[in-house]
């Protein structure tokens, strides 16, 4: 059998759609005081109710490039709870939000394990940090489905991790999951286990952009 | 006479149907039972038993009418007994009972209870007679207490429970909006997480690049000072211009 060249391989696997890079996303948050309801049912709808709740606490830096039409952003994860585990470097695409009928979002994202160093291999490259946060809070698996529950913290000036001043009142929840394009059936499973959550959580298509430029 | 006759055979038509009524909810309780025993749930279950006790009432209401002929003062008589098989009988008895034999009338025709049975009643009632009027007080006293408290325990659960789902049908808010808007915004854009500048102190972790390079800073500082200081004042737009201005720092480094 003929060896066959890297990068047509992954040409080949794109075009048959076998690639894992669209991410199916819905969104919510749910406030401090009735977490733990959320946590307890997440707890008996999803999978890993042996071991309990993955906690977890993630910093993440977005950086950006000045790039035409639009800039490009790439994401730098690195787990802090786990600093022996590889950093994560992450480009997510623009959001599509389409009609009434699509019940998730659909963005590209493409994960890709590095080292410490990409941070520094970021900025020689001619990239800027545009924000950084941190995120802490628990991971739920159902099938495919990630579910995150997690605060999202200011980084502080001097980085100490005890006087993190917390973005808001609530927690976000994030409900999402990687399929290769046209995989569009993984989407309505969401959709009905987001109504599984209501009205505790209002998981949904939110639109960012359009927030953005509206009244702060 | 006939028309005592008639009044007979209207009676027993009304009672035959009230009784095929009950036969019927007892049979479909019998194959609910037996098919559905994995899904069936108490309050069909208990449905049942009220269709039951209601068909129940109604057979009792009709024996009981003016019009029904004092059933008690009739005698049944079985003329005949046969062990053939008789396939009429079959089928008016559903099957159930293929002849009408000397094993069989006796348990048919029967008013009275079976001589075992009968014979525990007496015992209880033998029981119950001989039981002195002080201890069937202190009997009934201990019952009713046993009793008073089960519905003491009952009713004070159902307060709470009540007071419970009273409190929560309120319109608690478990989701507020706004935060979903601003936590979305803040992980997708950045708003509300790029960091002030402090006046007159070096940028933010985000001017990295150039700031940790004094080499690099004369040439570039005077002109990026403004920015930097401008950026984070202003609005989120202009954050963005510093950002460019930082970037094309960059390459007259490389040079």
């Amino acid at each position: 059998m003929m060896a066959q060249p890297l990068s047509s391989a992954i040409d080949t696997a794109f075009k048959s759609n076998i690639v894992p890079d669209q991410e199916y996303l819905l969104q919510g948050s749910v406030l401090d005081k009735v977490v733990e309801v959320l946590l307890h049912r997440l707890r008996g709808l999803c999978d890993n109710v042996d071991s309990g709740p993955e906690p977890f606490q993630d910093h993440e830096m977005c950086f950006t490039i000045r790039t035409t039409p639009t800039p490009l952003n790439l994401r730098v994860r690195r787990a802090l709870d786990h600093q022996e585990m590889p950093w994560q470097l992450r480009y997510i695409g623009q959001p599509e939000y389409g009609d009434k009928m699509r019940p998730t979002i659909i963005r590209s994202s493409i994960d890709i394990g590095c080292s410490a160093t990409v941070v520094e291999f970021l900025t020689e490259l001619g990239c800027r940090m545009e924000f950084e946060y941190i995120a802490r809070g628990y991971m739920f698996r159902k099938g495919r489905m990630k579910i995150t529950v997690s605060k999202v913290f200011k980084m502080n000036q001097n980085k100490s991790q005890e006087s993190m001043e917390p973005l808001s009142e609530s927690y976000l929840v994030e409900l999402s999951v990687l399929a290769p394009r046209g995989q569009d059936a993984i989407a309505e499973d969401m959709r009905s286990f987001a109504e599984q959550l209501r009205p505790l959580v209002n998981l949904d298509k939110v639109d960012f952009k359009r927030l953005v430029h509206g009244p702060p | 006479m006939q028309r005592e006759e008639k009044q007979l055979d209207m009676a027993l038509d009304a009672i035959i149907m009230r009784v095929n009524d009950l036969k019927q909810s007892i049979s479909n309780m019998i194959v609910k039972l037996e098919l559905e025993h994995e899904t069936l749930n108490w309050p069909t279950f208990l449905d049942n038993f009220a269709l039951m006790s209601g068909q129940l009432t109604a057979l009792t209401k009709v024996l009981t009418q003016d019009k029904c002929p004092a059933l008690r003062n009739l005698v049944v008589l079985p003329i005949q007994l046969s062990q053939e098989r008789d396939p009429e009988l079959l089928r008016i008895t559903e099957q159930r009972v293929p002849q009408f034999s000397h094993d069989l009338a006796p348990d048919y025709l029967r008013t009275k209870l079976e001589p075992d049975v009968e014979q525990r009643m007496l015992q209880l009632e033998i029981k119950a007679g001989n039981m002195t009027y002080e201890m069937a007080q202190k009997q009934v006293s201990a019952f009713n207490k046993v009793m008073n408290h089960v519905w003491d325990v009952v009713s004070k659960a159902r307060e709470e429970w009540e007071s419970e789902s009273g409190s929560r049908s309120g319109p608690q808010q478990t989701t507020s909006i706004s935060d979903t808007h601003l936590l979305v915004s803040a992980i997708s854009a950045g708003k509300n997480l790029k960091m002030p500048v402090p006046q007159g102190q070096a940028g933010p972790p985000g001017m990295m690049g150039p700031g940790g390079r004094p080499g690099v800073g004369p040439p570039g500082g005077p002109m990026m000072n403004p920015g930097q200081q401008m950026g984070p004042m202003g609005k989120v737009p202009s954050g963005i211009k510093t950002n460019i201005k930082a970037a094309s720092q960059i390459h007259p480094y490389n040079r």
